[in-house]
C-alpha cells in the first residue's frame, strides 16, 4: 500500500463524522459506483424476479434481492478502495476484479453472518486485508472496538433510509394520483385491486425496493469503508505518517552538507560536554516561557522608550487625570426578605388580577394614543410649501386684488394665459373687466360685490354688444373659478379682443 | 483531497473549519427529537386529558408549538443546538460560520414543509446526500448549515521527558505533526512507534526506541518544556 496516493484527507475524525466522509467519497466517485453496480445487479434483479414468477412464488424476488446484498456490497468496495488510493476503475474492471477477491467470507456474509450489523465494518477488513482465518479473528477485535456502535447505527440509519425512500415512492404516486380516481378505502383497495393483481403488486413493490436499495446501499459501503479508514487511520497513525514522509523528503532535499551538520547538532546535545566541535551552532539554552519572551534592553529599546515618552508628553495621549467619584467602604448586603407569604394561593390569584389589570391599562393607553393620532392625523402635518418662483410671485402680485391693473390688460392676461396660468390670466381679466364696467356705469367699484352683482349691473349697460361681453367674461370665469372648466384659447382670444380688455376699442 | 470541511477565510486571515454534518447524524438527531417531543406530549396529555374540550385544545396548540416553534426556540436561544443535535454533538450556524439568527431559523424550518415531501422526509433526504456540505433544501434557501461542533478527539498528554531543541526550524504542519506523535504515540503499538519514529533518521540521525525518545524530546521542546 503506498499510503502517500492517498486521495482523502486524513485527520483524527469522530465515528460520526466520518460517515459524512463516506457520502461524500461516494459523491466523488458516484458515476464508477453506479454504472458497476446497475451492470452487475440488474441482470440479477431479473432472473431474481422471473425465477420467482415461474415457481409461483412472486415475493422470492423481493426477499432473494435482500438476501444477496453483501454479495452486491463487494462492487461498490472494490470501486471505493481503488479510488482512494489510485484511480475509480470503470465497471469492467470492477467485474473483472471480482475475481481477484476471495468468495469465502462472502458465502459467510450470505448464511450465517447474514444478519450482522457490523457487516460494513466486517467487509473491508476481510476483503481489503485477506488475512488468514485466526489472525482475523484477533484483527477483528481490535477494529471493532470502540466503533461497533457507530457500526450498528449505521446499519439501522441505512435501513431507515431506504424505507424512507421506498414509502416516498408510494407516497409521491399517491399524491399524484387525483382524488377521484383513488379507491374509496384502504381497505377495499387491498382487498380487490391488490388480490386481483397481486404478483403486478409484488413485482413493482420488488422493483422500488430494488431501487431504494441501490441508491442506499453503495452509502452503506462507503461509510462502512471510512470507518475502517479512519480506524486504520487511528490504530497506525497514518496522518503522522504521511506528514512525517513529507518531512523527510523535505530533509533529504536540503542536501548532504546539511545533513552532515544535522547529524552534528543532533548528536551533540546528547553527548554532553566532553567533545564540543568547533563549527556546531551554539546551543539554544531556552527553556522556559520567560526565557523566551524576555527582551534584552539594547539600543533599539532605549530609542522605543524615549520614542514612547516622547509620545506620552503630547496632551492628546498622557497626561494626568484627576477623578473623583465615590465607592463604598464597605459592600452593601442584600435587603433579605424573610418573611414567609401567609396565603400563596390568594397572592397568587391577586398577581394575576393585577397582571391582567396592567394589560387592560396597556391596551387602553394604545387605544388612546391611537385615537388621538386619529383626530390630529391631518391638522398635525406641514403645509406644503408655496412654490417661490420669480415667475409665481409676479402672477401673485398682479392678480390680488389692490395691486393697480397693467396698463395692457389684454397683454398681460394673453402671457399668463400662454404661460400656464390660466387662472390668474381669467382672474385678471375678470378683474379688469369689473373695473371698466364700474367706469362706463360710474359706479363705485365695492369689494364686496359678488359674481351675480354684477351680472345684473350688466343689465344697465345701454349698449347690449357690451352688455353680452361683460356676462361672458363673468360667466367663463365664474365656470373656471368654480367648476375647474377653462375655455379653450379660441375662447380666450375672443374674449380678450375688444372692448373691456382693450380700453378705448369699441365692442 | 477529498474532505467534508467548508473552509472560510476572515477578512483577518484566520480560516474557520466548519466540519458538515451529512445525513446520517442528522437524521439520528432527528430521530431522537423525535422521541423527545413524542415523550413531552405523552406527557403533556395525561393531565390534559381530565379537562375535556378544553384540554384538546390546549394539546392541539402545544403539538403546534412543537411542530414549529421547538426547532426555532432551540435554535435561537440554545446555541444552535435542539436537544437531539445537542445530543449528536451538530449545531446550526449559518453558511459563513456565524450563529444562526431568527430569520435564517424560522426560513430553514418553514421549509421543513417542503422537505419533509411526500411525507417522510423524502425530498430532505435526497438534497442531503447530494449536496457536498449535507444540507436540506431549507437549509440552502435560508443560507445555513449543519456541522459538528464537538471537540476532535485527541490523544493523551505528552509524556514528559527531557527537551530536545530541533536542529533546524520546522515549518508550522511539521512541528504539529511532531507534537501529535507525542500525544498519540500511547495509542500505538511500540513496532509502529519505532516504524514512524525511523522515518524521520534525517532529522533524529537514530533509529527504533532511541528515534522514538529524542522525537518526544522534541515535542517537550516545541511545547516550551525544561
Amino acid at each position: 500500500m503506498e499510503l502517500e496516493r492517498i486521495s482523502v484527507v486524513l485527520r483524527p475524525r469522530a465515528p460520526r463524522e466520518v460517515l459524512d466522509l463516506g457520502a461524500a467519497m461516494l459523491r466523488a466517485n458516484a458515476v464508477a459506483v453506479w454504472s458497476a453496480w446497475f451492470a452487475f445487479t440488474v441482470p440479477i434483479f431479473i432472473a431474481c424476479n422471473v425465477l420467482g414468477v415461474l415457481l409461483g412464488l412472486p415475493w422470492l424476488g423481493l426477499v432473494l434481492m435482500w438476501w444477496l446484498k453483501p454479495m452486491f456490497d463487494r462492487l461498490p468496495l472494490y470501486v471505493l478502495s481503488r479510488a482512494v488510493f489510485d484511480r475509480a476503475p470503470n465497471w469492467r474492471e470492477t467485474l473483472r476484479g471480482q475475481r481477484q477477491w476471495s468468495w469465502r467470507s462472502t458465502l459467510a456474509a450470505l448464511s450465517w453472518l447474514r444478519i450482522d450489523s457490523n457487516r460494513a465494518l466486517r467487509l473491508p477488513m476481510e476483503l481489503l486485508e485477506g488475512a488468514p482465518r485466526k489472525q482475523r479473528m484477533a484483527r477483528w477485535k481490535v477494529l471493532r472496538r470502540r466503533i461497533v456502535a457507530d457500526t450498528s447505527l449505521l446499519t439501522y440509519g441505512c435501513l431507515q433510509f431506504e424505507l424512507v425512500l421506498f414509502l416516498s415512492v408510494w407516497l409521491l404516486v399517491l399524491l399524484l394520483i387525483p382524488s377521484e380516481w383513488l379507491p374509496q378505502s384502504l381497505a377495499d383497495f387491498f382487498r380487490h385491486d391488490v388480490r386481483d393483481a397481486s404478483t403486478m403488486w409484488t413485482l413493482l413493490g420488488a422493483t422500488v425496493a430494488y431501487l431504494a436499495m441501490s441508491a442506499i446501499e453503495p452509502l452503506y459501503v462507503a461509510c462502512g469503508f471510512a470507518l475502517y479508514l479512519n480506524r486504520r487511520t487511528q490504530l497506525e497513525a497514518w496522518d503522522i505518517d504521511l506528514a512525517f514522509r513529507r518531512l523527510r523528503t523535505r530533509l533529504q532535499a536540503l542536501g548532504k552538507v546539511l545533513g552532515v551538520l544535522l547529524v552534528c547538532a543532533c548528536v551533540w546535545p546528547m553527548s554532553g560536554h566532553a567533545a564540543t566541535p568547533a563549527d556546531a551552532p551554539p546551543k539554544p539554552m531556552v527553556t522556559s516561557l520567560q526565557q523566551v519572551f524576555r527582551q534584552p534592553m539594547d539600543s533599539a529599546d532605549q530609542r522605543f522608550a524615549t520614542a514612547a515618552a516622547e509620545t506620552y508628553r503630547d496632551p492628546r495621549f498622557g497626561g494626568e487625570h484627576k477623578l473623583r467619584k465615590w465607592v463604598f467602604k464597605y459592600t452593601p448586603k442584600a435587603a433579605t426578605s424573610a418573611q414567609p407569604i401567609l396565603f400563596p394561593a390568594f397572592g397568587t390569584a391577586l398577581a394575576v388580577v393585577f397582571k391582567a389589570f396592567m394589560w387592560l391599562l396597556l391596551i387602553v393607553a394604545i387605544g388612546a394614543l391611537l385615537r388621538f393620532a386619529w383626530r390630529w392625523r391631518g391638522r398635525l402635518a406641514p403645509t406644503p410649501a408655496e412654490p417661490a418662483s420669480a415667475l409665481s410671485q409676479s402672477v401673485h402680485a398682479s392678480v390680488v386684488a389692490d395691486a393697480p391693473l397693467p396698463a395692457d390688460l389684454a397683454g398681460a392676461a394673453r402671457a399668463l394665459w400662454q404661460a400656464q396660468y390660466q387662472r390668474e390670466a381669467l382672474a385678471l381679466m375678470y378683474r379688469g373687466c369689473v373695473e371698466q364696467t364700474a367706469r362706463l356705469l360710474k359706479v363705485p367699484p365695492s369689494p364686496d360685490a359678488t359674481e351675480a352683482d354684477w351680472l345684473r349691473q350688466a343689465a344697465a349697460i345701454d349698449d347690449p354688444a357690451r352688455a353680452q361681453r361683460v356676462i361672458a367674461i363673468v360667466r367663463t370665469w365664474q365656470f373656471a373659478a368654480y367648476a375647474g372648466r377653462y375655455p379653450d384659447d379660441a375662447g380666450i382670444e375672443s374674449l380678450l379682443a375688444g372692448w373691456p380688455a382693450q380700453t378705448g376699442v369699441p365692442a | 483531497m477529498l474532505d467534508t470541511v467548508r473552509e472560510i477565510e476572515t477578512p483577518e486571515g484566520i480560516s474557520l473549519h466548519l466540519r458538515a454534518a451529512g445525513a446520517l447524524p442528522r437524521a439520528q438527531a432527528w430521530m431522537v427529537d423525535l422521541v423527545l417531543r413524542m415523550g413531552v406530549f405523552t406527557v403533556a396529555m395525561i393531565p390534559l386529558s381530565l379537562f375535556g374540550a378544553g384540554g384538546n385544545g390546549l394539546a392541539m396548540l402545544l403539538l403546534f408549538a412543537l411542530m414549529w416553534a421547538y426547532w426555532v426556540v432551540c435554535e435561537v436561544w440554545l446555541d444552535g443546538q435542539t436537544l437531539g443535535k445537542r445530543a449528536l454533538g451538530l449545531r446550526v450556524v449559518n453558511a459563513d460560520g456565524t450563529p444562526v439568527t431568527w430569520l435564517p431559523s424560522v426560513v430553514r424550518n418553514l421549509l421543513r414543509v417542503v422537505d419533509v415531501l411526500p411525507g417522510v422526509y423524502g425530498v430532505g433526504l435526497a438534497s442531503t446526500l447530494i449536496d457536498p456540505y449535507g444540507r436540506r433544501l431549507g437549509d440552502i434557501v435560508a443560507g445555513t448549515m449543519v456541522i459538528h461542533a464537538s471537540d476532535l478527539p485527541t490523544g493523551q498528554q505528552v509524556p514528559a521527558a527531557a527537551a530536545v531543541p530541533l536542529p533546524l526550524v520546522l515549518a508550522a504542519d511539521e512541528q504539529a505533526a511532531l507534537v501529535e506523535f507525542a500525544e498519540r504515540s500511547g495509542q500505538l503499538t511500540l513496532q509502529r512507534q519505532e516504524e514512524l519514529a525511523n522515518l524521520l533518521t534525517p532529522l533524529t540521525a537514530r533509529s527504533d526506541t532511541a528515534a522514538v525518545r529524542q522525537l518526544i524530546g522534541h515535542a517537550n521542546w516545541l511545547l516550551g518544556r525544561p
